[in-house]
C-alpha cells in the first residue's frame, strides 16, 4: 500500500452525512508522518495527487469550515452530473440563502423566527426540516436555535457564489 | 542578443512560484508579476520567439489566477452585507435559485473501501508473490480408465477380417495389386495398416525379392 492509496482513502472517506475527507493531522497520522519538515511534505503529497487527479476530472478542495480536505468532481464534469441537491426545489434554495446570511450575520447561528422574517414567509418549518434531514444544518428543537453544518462547505464553491451575489447586486 | 534564451528560467522561476503559492508561502496578491512580464519583454527576440510561447502563457496563468485572488478578496469583503442587500431586494424563489447556478459542487467519495481492507489487501499481496517456481515431476499411476480415442478391439479384428477375406482370392500377387481398385488415399492408407497386421499376425506372407504377397 503506498501514499496514493492511503490519501484515496482518506480524502474521498464520508465519516458522516457532513463530514467527508480528512483534515491535516488525520492524513499525517495515517501515514505516520513526523518529521520536521511535514507541513512541505503534506503539501507536496497533495500537489502530486492533484497531478494524478486532474486527467480523471477530479481536484482537491479545502473546506474551509471544517478543515477538511476531499475530492471533487472538477467543473466540467459537475455540469454534466446533476450537482444541484434543489433541482426543482427552488424554496429550498431560497431558505438556504437566508439561512446562510443570518448566520453570517449572527456569528454561526440563527433561528426560525429570523428566517421567518427575512424569507418573509410564514411557515419556513417544513424547508428547514428537509434542510436538516439533508445535512445542511441542525436545528436545536428546544430552543429553535440554527446552526450550518460544514456540508455547505462541501456542496457550495461559497467562494463563487459570493462573486455571483457582487455581480448580481451590481446589475 | 542572439544566444540570450531566458524561456527556460523564466518557467522554472514560475513553476517554484506556483508551488509557493499551493504551500502558503506566499500570497499571488502581494507578488508583484512586473518582473517576469519585464523580463520575457526584454529578453524575447527573432531567434527565440518559439521557446517563450510557453513562458508566455506561463506567466498568463499566473496573472489570471492574481486577478481570480483579487476577485475573491473584492467579493468577499463585507459578505453578509452584500447577502442582507440581496435579500432587501425581495427576490423571488427563481432568482435565489439562478444566484446558486453554477456554484454547487459534487463531491467525490467511494465508500467499498475501507483503509482495513487496504491495509488486508497490501498484506495478502506482499504474502502471495511467489517468487521462485519449482518444477515438480507428476507420478505416474497405473490406471484402468478407457479413454475416448481408443478404438474398441472388436471393430478393428473385423475390418481387418473382412480386408483379408476381400484380398485373400487375390493371392498370391504383386504388393501393389492388393490396392489395384481403390484411389481414395485414406482408404489405401488404412488398407495397408491392416495389411501389417495381417503380415505381423502371419496369416499373409512377404516375399521380398519378388515384392510378392502369398497366404
Amino acid at each position: 500500500m503506498n501514499e496514493i492509496s492511503v490519501l484515496m482513502y482518506m480524502l474521498s472517506r464520508k465519516k458522516s452525512i457532513h463530514q467527508i475527507g480528512a483534515t491535516k493531522k488525520e492524513i499525517l497520522k495515517s501515514l505516520n508522518v513526523k518529521n520536521k519538515n511535514k507541513s512541505v511534505y503534506f503539501q507536496d503529497l497533495l500537489t502530486g495527487l492533484s497531478k494524478y487527479l486532474e486527467p480523471l476530472g477530479l481536484q482537491i478542495i479545502f473546506n474551509s469550515l471544517n478543515s477538511h480536505w476531499f475530492i471533487n468532481y472538477d467543473n466540467e464534469l459537475t455540469e454534466l452530473i446533476s450537482a444541484n441537491p434543489f433541482e426543482g426545489r427552488p424554496s429550498l434554495s431560497a431558505t438556504l440563502l437566508c439561512v446562510l446570511t443570518s448566520c453570517l450575520k449572527n456569528s454561526g447561528h440563527t433561528s426560525i423566527q429570523e428566517i421567518r422574517a427575512l424569507r418573509n414567509k410564514k411557515d419556513v418549518k417544513d424547508d428547514i426540516k428537509i434542510l436538516e434531514k439533508e445535512g445542511f444544518l441542525e436545528l436545536d428543537k428546544k430552543t429553535t436555535n440554527i446552526r450550518l453544518t460544514p456540508l455547505i462547505g462541501y456542496k457550495l464553491d461559497l467562494q463563487k457564489l459570493f462573486v455571483r451575489l457582487a455581480l448580481k447586486l451590481k446589475e | 542578443m542572439e544566444e540570450l534564451d531566458l524561456s527556460e528560467k523564466i518557467n522554472k522561476r514560475i513553476a517554484l512560484i506556483k508551488d509557493d503559492v499551493l504551500s502558503g508561502k506566499i500570497n499571488l496578491l502581494e507578488l508583484q508579476l512586473n518582473p517576469i512580464f519585464s523580463e520575457i519583454k526584454n529578453s524575447i527576440n527573432i531567434h527565440n520567439i518559439e521557446n517563450y510561447s510557453q513562458s508566455y502563457v506561463n506567466a498568463l496563468e499566473l496573472l489570471n489566477d492574481k486577478f481570480e485572488e483579487l476577485k475573491n478578496l473584492l467579493s468577499s469583503l463585507d459578505i453578509e452585507k452584500k447577502f442582507e442587500a440581496f435579500l432587501k431586494t425581495h427576490p423571488n424563489e427563481d432568482q435565489i435559485f439562478d444566484i446558486f447556478r453554477g456554484c454547487w459542487r459534487k463531491t467525490f467519495h467511494f465508500e467499498p473501501i475501507s483503509l482495513k481492507f487496504l491495509d488486508y489487501a497490501s498484506n495478502r499481496y506482499i504474502k502471495e508473490r511467489i517468487t521462485h517456481y519449482t518444477i515438480e515431476h507428476l507420478t505416474k499411476e497405473e490406471t484402468n480408465d478407457q479413454f475416448l480415442l481408443e478404438v474398441p478391439r472388436y471393430k478393428f479384428t473385423e475390418k481387418i477380417g473382412a480386408f483379408y477375406d476381400k484380398i485373400k482370392k487375390k493371392l498370391p500377387c504383386f504388393f501393389e495389386d492388393v490396392f489395384d481398385n481403390e484411389l481414395d488415399q485414406i482408404e489405401i492408407y488404412e488398407q495397408f495398416v491392416y495389411l501389417l497386421h495381417l503380415l505381423q499376425l502371419g496369416k499373409i506372407k512377404y516375399q521380398k525379392d519378388t515384392n510378392t504377397l502369398y497366404i
